[in-house]
């Protein structure tokens, strides 16, 4: 009777399922199985058909391709810097915020604000105050009297901006993050603390830090997955240049499929990068089921 | 060591909210008192102004000689039991107990032996190494204590400190808690709402209600002389039987007279409505020289506890106040079963009616 109520509960969940499932298999499965397929072949644009096997070929001449092993480098120097700065502005804001009694709401408000924008937009909004002539930013700090910057056109300069900007964009995400995880804290241990005669430093490393440790690391995880994977700012913003400077390996993918045609090798390359990513998510996954053991 | 007197200490909060009213409280060195009432009477509210974790509204807090009003916490020496127990969850208990002495610098070698000392009293030196979140519940609390007694304080705060544990438990670290203010002999102030804990540890019971001290005394003395009718019925389970009655004048004395009762008292007492209030426990089964006003009772309910049998009923007839008396445990009656009982007049106590407190009888001496 009761195993009979379990099929059939089973059997309803599926068919309610089924029809979103179908749609995840589509959309998701197929371009990954078909990723995988085309990677194993010579497969071109100009000859987009799977009959030239190649084996492992794809994956030998990425990782021996000067210009993809730059922008893998490039952008672990990216994602490095973006995700410590950002958590480390982050944080100083969220413990700003976190003393703030009264209009939090408000704060709360103008921070999410770059959050809520497409990277798109931030990109195209950046790309005009940073212009090098006829840019606010230039102009603003004219007024106090230093030289114009080419902010995008100068390789030293190009790829720290595109950093300021992903920061201005993403720190937010940090400090609703870190902000959340401070609200959670008991008060009781630094009441505790104050007690003791614990002062505000020693009670930040003493308890704040290693009680924060699991929030921050899991903020600092996600945040780590999305920088891996940025490619809207490079593409509006500075399309890898100058040079090769900002060469983000999203964007150098995209231009082995679409600009070189060369769909074999990029999708070898996207499947490295998917390796990259998994490996992070494994990581983020098996640390917060060790959190809740 | 210095006494820690309040001086008409009143909390207001921003929202004008009055949490203690000019509340005034001497407490002697070396004495455990104990502040108790209901949740949101004030008493935690009073234990943090005292450690400083609150700042006072007005009014004033001496520790011996020392105005302590804007004293740091940390500098009014004294130390501080919470109620969750406010362990730091990344340290070990080692470490949740070298805390304060990592902060005041103390010797490495002197800590270390201090530590073990402490920890070898309240049982944690098998304990050592592990994390709160390893630890039962007694553990915590006996961790939080040793963190307490490592400071070696002029008083010990408590607040709460055994009401997140079972009832066994707490009933052991009750004595656990009076046998180590004997040792350590200095004061100690414990904040609860069990009146059990109240009665069996304290030397002076400080009963709050509403932000204000309604009563102060030694446990015995609040029980048999309540302040007023809140004490009494806050005090004891079952508390004292408190009936609507009036008083009425005979002879050269008067007659407090409840629902068919009726109790001659010594004195002329004006005449008028008055609450009654009877210890359930002043009553026996047969007349004695002292007790001997016949009180009949109409059974309710027999609720037998093992060492003693609790007889609920309706005073004088089955319409009648509802009354408990506490009975010797071979105490039996049938529902609806009347039952004589004797009462000793001098063991009444009276109220006024309106405002509820306490009117003095002046029994002669026999």
């Amino acid at each position: 009777m009761a195993a009979g109520l379990a099929r059939r509960d089973r059997r309803f969940g599926l068919l309610m399922a089924g029809p979103g499932l179908a749609a995840m298999l589509l959309v998701v499965l197929f371009p990954l199985v078909f990723t995988a397929w085309t990677s194993l072949y010579e497969f071109t644009l100009l000859r987009p058909v799977h009959d030239l096997f190649v084996g492992l070929g794809n994956f030998a001449a990425a990782l021996d391709d000067g210009g993809f092993r730059h922008a893998l480098r490039v952008t672990l120097a990216f994602v490095v810097a973006v995700v410590l700065l950002e958590f480390l502005l982050g944080l100083v804001v969220a413990l700003a915020l976190d003393s703030v009694e009264r209009g939090r709401a408000v704060y709360y408000a103008i921070l999410l604000c770059p959050l809520l924008m497409n990277p798109v937009v931030v990109g195209l909004i950046w790309r005009m105050f940073l212009h090098p002539t006829q840019g606010i930013v230039n102009y603003v700090i004219g007024l106090a009297g230093i030289a114009p910057v080419n902010w995008l056109g100068d390789p030293a300069v190009a790829f720290w901006t595109l950093v300021a900007v992903d920061i201005w964009h993403q720190v937010s995400f940090m400090v609703v993050l870190l902000l959340a995880g401070l609200a959670a804290l008991p008060p009781e241990p630094y009441e505790a603390a104050r007690m003791e005669g614990a002062g505000p430093i020693r009670a930040f490393f003493w308890i704040t830090l290693p009680l924060l440790r699991p929030v921050i690391t899991v903020t600092l995880l996600i945040r780590l997955i999305f920088a891996v994977r940025t490619y809207d700012l490079v593409y509006i913003m500075t399309r890898g240049g100058p040079g090769n400077a900002t060469d983000l390996v999203s964007y150098f993918i995209y231009r082995q499929a679409f600009v070189t045609l060369n769909l074999g090798r990029a999708a070898a390359m996207s499947l490295v990068l998917l390796a990259i990513v998994l490996l992070l998510t494994a990581w983020l996954h098996r640390y917060m089921r060790s959190l809740r053991a | 060591m210095p006494d820690i007197r309040l001086e008409q200490v009143s909390k207001v909060y921003p929202g004008g909210v009055t949490a203690v009213d000019a509340v005034s409280l001497d407490i002697r060195d070396g004495e455990l008192m104990v502040l108790l009432g209901p949740s949101g009477c004030g008493k935690s509210t009073t234990l943090r102004m005292i450690a400083g974790l609150e700042p006072i509204t007005t009014g004033r807090l001496w520790i011996g000689e020392r105005l302590m009003n804007e004293v740091d916490p940390k500098d009014r020496d004294l130390a501080f039991v919470f109620q969750s127990y406010a362990l730091f969850p990344h340290m070990t208990v080692a470490g949740n107990l070298a805390f304060g002495m990592r902060i005041r610098g103390v010797p490495r070698a002197e800590a270390g032996r201090r530590l073990q000392e402490v920890a070898a009293t309240l049982g944690l030196t098998e304990l050592l190494e592990r994390k709160p979140g390893q630890l039962s519940g007694g553990q915590r609390q006996r961790v939080a204590l040793g963190r307490a007694l490592l400071r070696d304080p002029v008083a010990f705060l408590l607040d709460e400190p055994l009401s997140n544990l079972d009832a066994k438990l707490r009933a052991g670290m009750r004595t656990e808690l009076i046998k180590l203010h004997r040792r350590v002999g200095r004061t100690m102030i414990h904040v609860t709402h069990d009146q059990v804990e109240a009665m069996t540890m304290a030397e002076r019971i400080c009963i709050m209600r509403d932000g204000r001290i309604v009563q102060v005394g030694a446990p015995m003395e609040v029980y048999r002389n309540p302040a007023d009718t809140f004490v009494a019925g806050f005090l004891a389970s079952p508390p004292m039987n408190l009936l609507d009655a009036r008083i009425e004048p005979e002879g050269a004395g008067a007659l407090v007279i409840a629902h068919g009762l009726r109790v001659p008292l010594p004195g002329a007492l004006p005449p008028g409505p008055v609450t009654l209030g009877l210890r359930p426990e002043e009553v026996t089964l047969a007349p004695d020289g002292a007790a001997r006003i016949a009180l009949d009772t109409v059974t309710q309910a027999v609720e037998a506890l093992g060492p003693e049998v609790i007889l609920v009923g309706a005073l004088g007839d089955p319409r009648g106040p509802e009354v408990s008396w506490r009975m010797p445990r071979d105490f039996t009656a049938a529902i609806g079963q009347p039952v004589r009982l004797w009462l000793d007049p001098t063991t009444v106590r009276l109220f006024e009616a309106k405002s509820g407190v306490a009117i003095a009888l002046s029994w002669p001496k026999p």
